[in-house]
């Protein structure tokens, strides 16, 4: 059997690799699913407790997350088609009306 | 299947969820769900007053739902399981989130027609808000916490982009969307990881209840994760509650959003935060005599706070100096406000006596519900004087109009001293509990710091004053007109300073006492 | 060796679910009205040209289509794990019966009220102006047949 911890450093590298692509990246679609591959990274963890200790819970924890990840893909998408309507580019770097 | 139906009657298996206690944000919900419906199979035209109204009067019924649980509920305080739980913590968090939904309602309610907005569609999502606000003081798990969080979030960042053909809102909208869903995805890091660190040696596993959380620090299998996923909690609530290293989001998109939304956000979404913040921190990693892992950890996240508190404070009120725009002058005084907070939070998780904390924690409430109060009456006065589309927020706009619009600016001032804290005010008393709460924790530092952070903050809230009532106007003038609904908001917002800063002892009293004591100060 | 035996219910389900989708084929080719247009006629019906370019940007409706999708998807993970647990909470160790089924109804008329809300808001509606320019040409193609009948009458 593959031992804990290494599902918990998987969970980590990838959690990292989001949060860093996040703070990186320029494009709002990168961006955007950088934070999934954060929230997907977060799953691993719970399912990797959840299946060692035999609970549930975590699992649970799993379907919720999946849930809203939707329900935030879904408002975020509309957002990112709101904002290229109105100035054709993603690039957030080019968001900067609101800069003194 | 059927066959097992007569095991238990309804009622009883309806018993052991006890939905009673979840009275306040099922009717909140509802009513949500009906402004829906009443939006998809009603005109645009009519729809302003009838949506309104419904929220209206489900936010009122929520809170006379929730005044009954406080006085006369004597069943059990959890519901589903431990998900739910009724303390005062969540019912006075409840009363001050349907205030500010209140106001933010009476305050949308023209505004929506002058921008030409669905009128249905802002106030459903104002209510689901609610709901998430709602849970996040009342859930007593984690998982329930960030379900409410998530309610909250996804709404909030549609308001925030609500006027779609305005580059500002959306650049607020996605700005407040990315950095939102980051800052929920550490939340969600910090859960799995004290899920995975309370698992027990002898096999049990780990636990999002904040309860059990709280018996297990001490037998944690994991005590770093424990300590990291407590780390990421903090970064997540810090982000929600936008504390100084993570408030970059905060200017931009308080600038941004349409200003009711900006109102809104400032005051319902920050108290939110803050629910949570104690719930989970105070609650789940306490105070403890005994060494060991959870005496570390409760001094750890202590000293992080404070550090936070000092930093908040200062950056918010030195920024807020340098803006030229109201709105976000004030965002960053919604920042500095964060910090004040902090401290009462900060004195609330150090005390060691029951009596002191609850006391500590009342003080942050009443914190809390005065700068919800105040901030919306600012951000009413910018609403109307803004104008449709937000045209004018810069500091330059309110030249002259003191006497002009007197009774506008005399609002507007009233919210300003308040936010500074002058004395007769609701801001001074708030102020005056948290620090109190504060010192007599032994925080005489982080007190003396607030305290000439308050003196720093005097500049930029007198200047606006200043502005208003001694600089000559360039422009002509033509008074905006005030609809009742907004005046209605705007004196509501004004009393209630003036009432809390006068005659606090009743509010704070009601904050800090026992059900049964409510139930006499009440009559029933 | 296998017990085959205990596979018959997979085997059932499938041939069930075929003989469903076959028959949801069959039935529309029978009794279902037929207009011949030439944007009927077209492999994607949906007015997405089939030769041309691949990277012309297409019309945000898919997108709309798309992201109802995911939301209304996306509720299944909460119908599969309550079914599976459903008989063991209604029987009689916990006797929970009641409780669930409301619960779940519940859910599923609030999932309800969304979809009466995405087609009261007309997101269903594909689009006002490809409706009426398909209503257009199926007029004027009955105005042609009607003439072609008249010109061999």
């Amino acid at each position: 059997m593959v031992p804990l911890s290494w599902y918990l450093a998987l969970s980590a590298v990838l959690f990292t690799i989001g949060a860093a692509g996040v703070i990186i990246k320029r494009n709002a679609i990168a961006m955007f699913m950088c934070i999934e591959l954060m929230l997907n990274a977060t799953n691993i963890t719970f399912v990797a407790f959840s299946s060692f200790f035999r609970d549930v819970t975590g699992q649970l924890f799993v379907f919720i997350v999946m849930t809203v990840a939707a329900a935030e893909a879904a408002v975020g998408l509309g957002i990112i088609i709101a904002i290229f309507r109105n100035r054709l580019s993603l690039d957030v770097d080019d968001a900067s009306v609101l800069k003194y | 299947m059927n066959i097992y139906f007569g095991l238990q009657t309804a009622t009883q298996q309806f018993a052991d969820v006890n939905l009673w206690l979840l009275m306040p944000e099922l009717i909140v919900a509802s009513a949500g769900v009906l402004v829906m419906l009443v939006d998809a199979f009603t005109k645009r035209l009519d729809q302003r007053w009838l949506t309104g109204g419904i929220s209206l009067i489900g936010l009122v019924a929520a809170a006379v739902s929730c005044v009954w649980l406080w006085t006369s509920w004597t069943g059990p305080t959890e519901a589903f399981f431990g998900m739910i739980v009724l303390d005062r913590l969540r019912l006075s968090f409840t009363l001050v989130f349907l205030v500010v939904s209140a106001l933010s309602v009476l305050l949308s309610m023209i505004w929506v027609e002058w921008e030409r907005l669905p009128a249905g569609e802002f106030h459903a999502l104002l209510l689901f808000a609610t709901a998430g606000m709602m849970l996040m003081a009342s859930g007593g798990d984690l998982v329930m916490i960030f379900l409410g969080l998530e309610l909250l979030s996804i709404s909030t960042y549609v308001m925030a982009g609500f006027r779609r053909t305005d580059v500002r809102s959306n650049e607020a909208s996605m700005k407040y969307f990315i950095l939102g869903s980051f800052s929920s995805a550490f939340l969600l890091y910090g859960t799995a990881l004290v899920y995975g660190a309370t698992a027990m040696a002898n096999g049990t596993p780990g636990t999002t209840n904040i309860r059990e959380i709280a018996q297990r620090l001490d037998t944690a299998l994991y005590p770093p994760l424990l300590f990291a996923g407590a780390a990421m909690l903090l970064i997540g609530f810090g982000f929600k509650v936008a504390t100084a290293p993570f408030h970059v989001w905060t200017p931009d998109v308080y600038e941004g959003a349409p200003t009711p939304v900006t109102a809104f956000m400032a005051a319902g979404p920050k108290a939110a935060g803050f629910a949570s913040f104690m719930r989970v921190f105070l609650f789940g990693f306490p105070f403890v005599v005994a060494a060991g892992t959870a005496q570390r950890l409760h001094s750890a996240w202590i000293a992080v706070l404070v550090v936070l508190a000092v930093i908040t404070m200062t950056v918010g009120n030195t920024a807020a100096i340098l803006q030229s725009n109201v709105k976000r002058m004030l965002a960053y005084s919604s920042i500095a406000h964060a910090g004040y907070v902090l401290v009462g939070l900060v004195a609330a998780g150090a005390a060691s006596d029951l009596g002191q904390r609850n006391e500590a924690i009342a003080a942050v409430v009443f914190y809390l519900l005065v700068y919800s109060i105040m901030t919306l009456g600012a951000f009413a006065v910018v609403t109307i004087l803004a104008r449709s589309g937000d045209r004018r927020t810069e500091i330059e706009d309110y030249n002259g109009i003191g006497f002009d619009s007197p009774w506008l600016a005399f609002a507007f001032s009233v919210s300003l001293l308040s936010l500074l804290g002058v004395p007769l005010t609701a801001g001074f008393m708030g102020k005056v509990m948290v620090f109190s709460a504060a010192l007599d924790q032994g925080y005489v530092g982080l007190v003396v710091v607030a305290v000439l952070n308050t003196v720093v903050s005097a500049y930029y809230y007198l200047r606006l004053i200043v502005v208003m009532f001694f600089r000559e106007r360039s422009g002509a003038w033509n008074a905006p007109l005030v609809p009742a609904s907004m005046a209605i908001a705007l004196a509501l917002t004004v009393v209630g300073i003036f009432y809390l800063g006068i005659f606090p002892g009743r509010v704070i009293e009601v904050f800090q006492a026992s059900p049964s004591v409510i139930s006499r100060l009440l009559g029933t | 060796m296998f017990d085959l035996k205990a596979y018959l219910p997979i085997l059932l389900m499938f041939i069930v679910a075929a003989g469903f989708a076959v028959s949801q084929v069959l039935i529309s080719q029978l009794i279902g009205p037929k207009r011949r247009t030439p944007t009927k006629l077209m492999p994607y019906e949906c007015g997405k040209d089939p030769v041309g370019s691949a990277r012309e940007r297409f019309s945000v409706k898919f997108y709309l289509v798309a992201m109802i999708f995911v939301l209304f998807d996306i509720e299944l993970i909460f119908l599969v794990p309550w079914a599976v647990v459903f008989k063991r909470l209604a029987g009689p160790e916990f006797g929970l019966g009641t409780l669930m089924y409301v619960e779940m109804m519940l859910f599923i008329a609030l999932l309800f009220v969304g979809f009466v809300y995405i087609w009261k808001k007309g997101i269903l509606d594909w689009s006002q102006a490809a409706r009426q320019e398909a209503e257009a040409e199926a007029e004027m193609l009955a105005g042609q047949s009607g003439e072609r009948l008249r010109r061999a009458a």
